[in-house]
């Protein structure tokens, strides 16, 4: 292949923006002030101070994990402004118009219209600029179902009995480095609640946007779908560009109780540093589905595409009997990105599936390792996983790994793991040019047939900026 | 033996290494085998001089390697799934050395195959016991002994092999090579096709106190040579239930492919269940030589094989083949590493393990294709058959891809038998038990039938038979 291939990965980054606005934003560093002064600035309850002050208890007791198969400068925690948020006015805002402008403005520009008149797809929106949501749309038309999307900091005024019963449920506070450090000062995030038997009327989605630099975003999202629900739920993000490097570290929790279905989606596009590796984000985000009941089902797709860095396994524990996990990803590197990804799925009941599709690209000299666990437990009768990863490498100098591991203790279990490597082989090439398509037509074609199976997943809008995306951050990097 | 079995939580990890640096370091040097060459005494005398101080060198170097190691625990993630620590319990001591004289040759009779029956060496407990060794049947061109009796034209490239695999630092690699006195040596000369399979067999025997050997083996094939080679890990008089002290035999077996050279290699590890065996295979590859592991565990309370390929030059073919069949309470660990860094090479990994009762089976296998190994053709299969709701398997096929243009490609499955086969050989006239043993062996015979020799072969069908249900 030839030098065109090159070229063609190599997309600007165009969310790389920042947007010029008058921020609150706490002094840089780490301490037990900070993290009270978080959560006064919340004016967050009782319990949910002590929550944080345990968890940043537990957090200095903790080391950072080495086994990733990523390299990077040692981060200086005492050196990120944990909390940085637009100034609001004083009252509470009663609707859109009321948000800053220019706010609504920058969101504008990364092509999601918070305005409810304007938005013509099916979809309601969160978005969360640095530390706090700024709105919510379609709040109305979700609450007459019953559903309850807002920001988190908005449900721990009107629901503290749903917080303080679920947050940490998942993923207690103490269960790795970067979850401890996001339960003590996480800022904002998402919440939804769908009650019995309703099926969430629209797509949900957040939004997220790191605006301003040197600072940290932790965020926290958690999704309570209750008996016979179902939702189905977006998440993208992006990052201006900044020579510095970021550090975002987020935490999902998910909870399907019996027959309920949640549909997790991401599309993952922080700023990923420049050719040399400059700069970028550092997304080590902890994400994990509980499927507590019967029949449930709790679906992960994402394509990663953008940070320098990811750090990243979507999982599923599979308590109930029936229940079903999915995992499915696209796992883009280009230039130095390095990724260690992939997903756990955890049979713990009975008759449990779970299937893994993993799709790993890459390019340049980047590194994309696929890490997965699926542990088949003792009492878990009849448990059954499919896994496949692929990898696919544009160029010598991109490197792909795949690390699954597979514990199996029930003999009534069957797991099935596949694995390849290739690259787009020349007679393939051959055959688009002799039907008349030009190179990067034929290469974004036979990447977006090697995702397709992740694709398929996605709904609709996202499949086909998905697609876009990846042509774009592949544009010339195939040679 | 109470009084031997510590606490485990009382054992400091690095002291009890130190412990056994400190015992097997005790060393005797060797003693001049019987006259194996024609030289005069005195040159014999020269060389064993010469050798003692090159090992003394090298055991040095070990040990001060391994004064800094610890020793592994299950938050390494190379000995993630395999928890030491009942090892840790037993203090060991070196064996008698006199109990190589009290076995007689009739012992031996029964572990001999006919293929192999003059071209075998016997190793006891480590040491060299020429009485029931015979090498009568090998063809000129090839040498099987021990290290001292090594030929004069070999002697002075010892150094450039001896020790000298990738993977020495490792930490039982390093012990073993500390209390290194003798080696099996099988040399093959240029061009020279051993037709005659050598049968390398290592005895332990089972004393009043728990002990520790560490077998070593050498193996060079020389350009455009061929050789087969198989090596036997067992224990005589298992079946005396009263002796049944556990014991630890730590092997360490270096190979060299050179230029074309062509090795079959099968390694069949049935020492008893009291026994703790670890064992590495190391293996280099030369340009367009050919290597093939037949690895077959059976045996040992904890089971450890370490097998290491490197590939030092282009179009290499390396076949690894590996039956993992453990019952009972037992562990059996495989970690397999295949690193590639020169173009053009192919590779075909199958590893099947059975695992039944309690027992608990891990693989890891590792392949490593760098930027250099452009156009490799690397495939490994891993299948587990689990037998047993409380059997237990871990396992990891590990991919690392630097390389661009290369066909790679893994694949592990997790089951049991397959209800539908079962079935229908019961709508045959088979009753369950007999369906069930018919299928196991069927899975284990894929593996069985890659190995060269007849007799082994059989044996170890008879083996897994006597295993089965």
């Amino acid at each position: 292949m030839s030098a065109t291939v090159k070229t063609l990965v190599n997309q600007p980054y165009k969310y790389g923006f920042v947007t010029d606005i008058e921020s609150d934003t706490i002094p840089r560093g780490l301490s037990e002030d900070v993290v009270r002064l978080i959560s006064a600035k919340k004016n967050e309850p009782e319990f949910m101070l002590e929550f944080r002050l345990k968890a940043y208890r537990q957090w200095l007791k903790m080391t950072e994990p080495t086994w990733p198969q990523v390299k990077y400068p040692p981060i200086n925690y005492q050196d990120i402004i944990y909390y940085s948020a637009p100034k609001q006015k004083p009252k509470k805002l009663n609707s859109l118009d009321e948000v800053d402008p220019t706010l609504l403005e920058a969101f504008e520009k990364l092509g999601i219209s918070l305005s409810e008149q304007k938005r013509l797809s099916n979809v309601a929106v969160d978005a969360i600029f640095d530390s706090v949501s700024v709105a919510t749309t379609f709040k109305e038309k979700l609450a007459k179902e019953g559903v309850i999307f807002c920001s988190i900091s908005e449900a721990l005024r009107e629901h503290p009995e749903l917080i303080q019963k679920y947050l940490g449920s998942v993923v207690p506070i103490a269960d790795n480095f970067y979850a401890a450090l996001n339960s003590a000062v996480f800022s904002d995030g998402s919440f939804v609640y769908i009650p019995k038997n309703t099926r969430c009327p629209m797509e949900l989605s957040t939004y997220f946007r790191i605006n301003t630099g040197d600072s940290g975003q932790f965020e926290r999202t958690l999704i309570i779908a209750e008996e016979g629900s179902q939702v189905s739920y977006l998440e993208g993000c992006t990052a201006p560009m900044f020579d510095t490097n970021q550090l975002h570290a987020a935490v999902v929790e998910l909870v399907a109780l019996d027959n309920a279905e949640i549909k997790y989606s991401t599309v993952q596009n922080w700023y990923a540093g420049d050719e040399n590796g400059k700069g970028g984000i550092y997304n080590f985000v902890t994400k994990r589905g509980l499927c507590q009941g019967v029949n449930s089902k709790i679906s992960w797709t994402q394509v990663e595409t953008g940070s320098a860095i990811t750090w990243k396994y979507p999982s599923c524990v599979l308590v109930g009997d029936n229940s079903v996990g999915e995992f499915y990803s696209v796992a883009l590197t280009n230039h130095k990105q390095q990724a260690d990804t992939g997903t756990k799925m955890i049979h713990i009941g009975k008759n449990t599936r779970s299937t893994i599709i993993s799709k790993g690209i890459s390019a340049g000299k980047s590194q994309n390792s696929y890490r997965g666990l699926v542990k088949i437990g003792p009492k878990a009768n009849g448990a059954r996983n499919y896994s496949q990863c692929d990898s696919m490498l544009i160029g010598d100098n991109a490197q792909a790994n795949t690390f699954p591991y597979i514990q199996v203790q029930n003999n009534t279990g069957k797991v099935e793991h596949e694995a390849s490597t290739s690259k787009i082989g020349e007679d393939q090439l051959f055959y688009f040019s002799q039907r008349g398509i030009s190179l990067e037509d034929a290469i974004s074609m036979m990447i977006s047939g090697f995702c397709k199976d992740v694709f398929n997943q996605l709904p609709m809008e996202f499949a086909v900026e998905a697609d876009r995306l990846l042509s774009l951050k592949l544009e010339g990097s195939v040679g | 033996m109470n009084s031997q079995v510590l606490k485990s939580t009382s054992i400091n990890r690095d002291a009890y290494l130190t412990g056994l640096l400190n015992l097997v370091s005790r060393v005797t040097p060797p003693q001049p085998s019987p006259p194996a060459g024609r030289g005069p005494e005195r040159v014999l005398e020269g060389w064993l001089e010469e050798l003692e101080g090159w090992l003394e060198g090298l055991r040095d170097r070990s040990s001060a390697i391994l004064l800094e190691e610890t020793f592994p625990s299950t938050k390494d993630e190379a000995w993630r799934f395999t928890d030491l620590s009942p090892l840790l319990q037993v203090t060991f001591q070196l064996p008698e050395t006199s109990n190589v004289a009290s076995i007689p040759s009739s012992e031996i009779t029964p572990l001999i195959f006919s293929e192999a029956a003059d071209s075998r060496l016997v190793f006891v407990n480590g040491v060299y016991a020429p009485q029931l060794s015979s090498v009568a049947g090998l063809p000129v061109g090839v040498f099987a002994g021990n290290l001292t009796a090594l030929p004069e034209n070999y002697r002075s490239s010892i150094p450039n092999y001896l020790g000298k695999q990738h993977g020495a630092t490792e930490v039982f690699t390093a012990l073993n090579t500390a209390g290194l006195t003798d080696a099996a040596v099988v040399w093959v000369s240029k061009n020279q096709v051993i037709e005659t399979p050598i049968h390398l067999l290592f005895i332990s025997t089972l004393s009043d106190s728990p002990t520790i050997s560490q077998p070593r083996c050498l193996v060079v094939a020389e350009t455009n040579s061929q050789v087969t080679l198989i090596e036997d890990y067992l224990t005589i008089s298992d079946w005396c239930a009263d002796k049944s002290h556990p014991y630890f035999v730590n092997t360490v077996t270096e190979i060299w492919a050179q230029e074309n050279a062509q090795i079959n290699h099968s390694r069949i590890q049935r020492n008893s269940n009291v026994a703790f065996h670890i064992g590495k295979t190391a293996i280099s590859q030369a340009r367009h030589s050919r290597y093939t592991c037949n690895a077959i565990n059976l045996g040992g309370k904890i089971s450890r094989h370490n097998l290491e390929v490197y590939q030092t030059g282009q179009e290499t073919e390396t076949t690894l083949n590996g039956l993992t069949m453990i019952a009972g309470e037992q562990l059996a660990d495989t970690h397999s590493a295949l690193i590639l860094n020169h173009p053009h090479s192919t590779s075909r990994q199958l590893q099947k393990n059975i695992a039944r009762d309690r027992s608990h089976v891990v693989f890891n296998g590792r392949v490593f294709v760098a930027k250099a190994a452009q156009l490799t053709d690397a495939g490994q299969l891993n299948r587990n058959l689990l037998l047993s709701p409380k059997a237990r398997i871990d396992t990891k096929p590990q991919l690392e891809i630097i390389a661009d243009n290369v066909k790679c490609s893994h694949g592990a499955t997790v089951s049991q038998l397959d209800d539908e086969e079962v079935f229908y050989l019961q709508s045959r006239g088979l009753d369950k038990v007999s369906a069930y043993n018919l299928l196991v062996d069927a899975f284990a015979a894929e593996i069985l039938n890659q190995i060269p020799l007849n007799s082994v072969g059989i044996m170890l069908s008879q083996c897994i038979a006597c295993r089965t249900i």
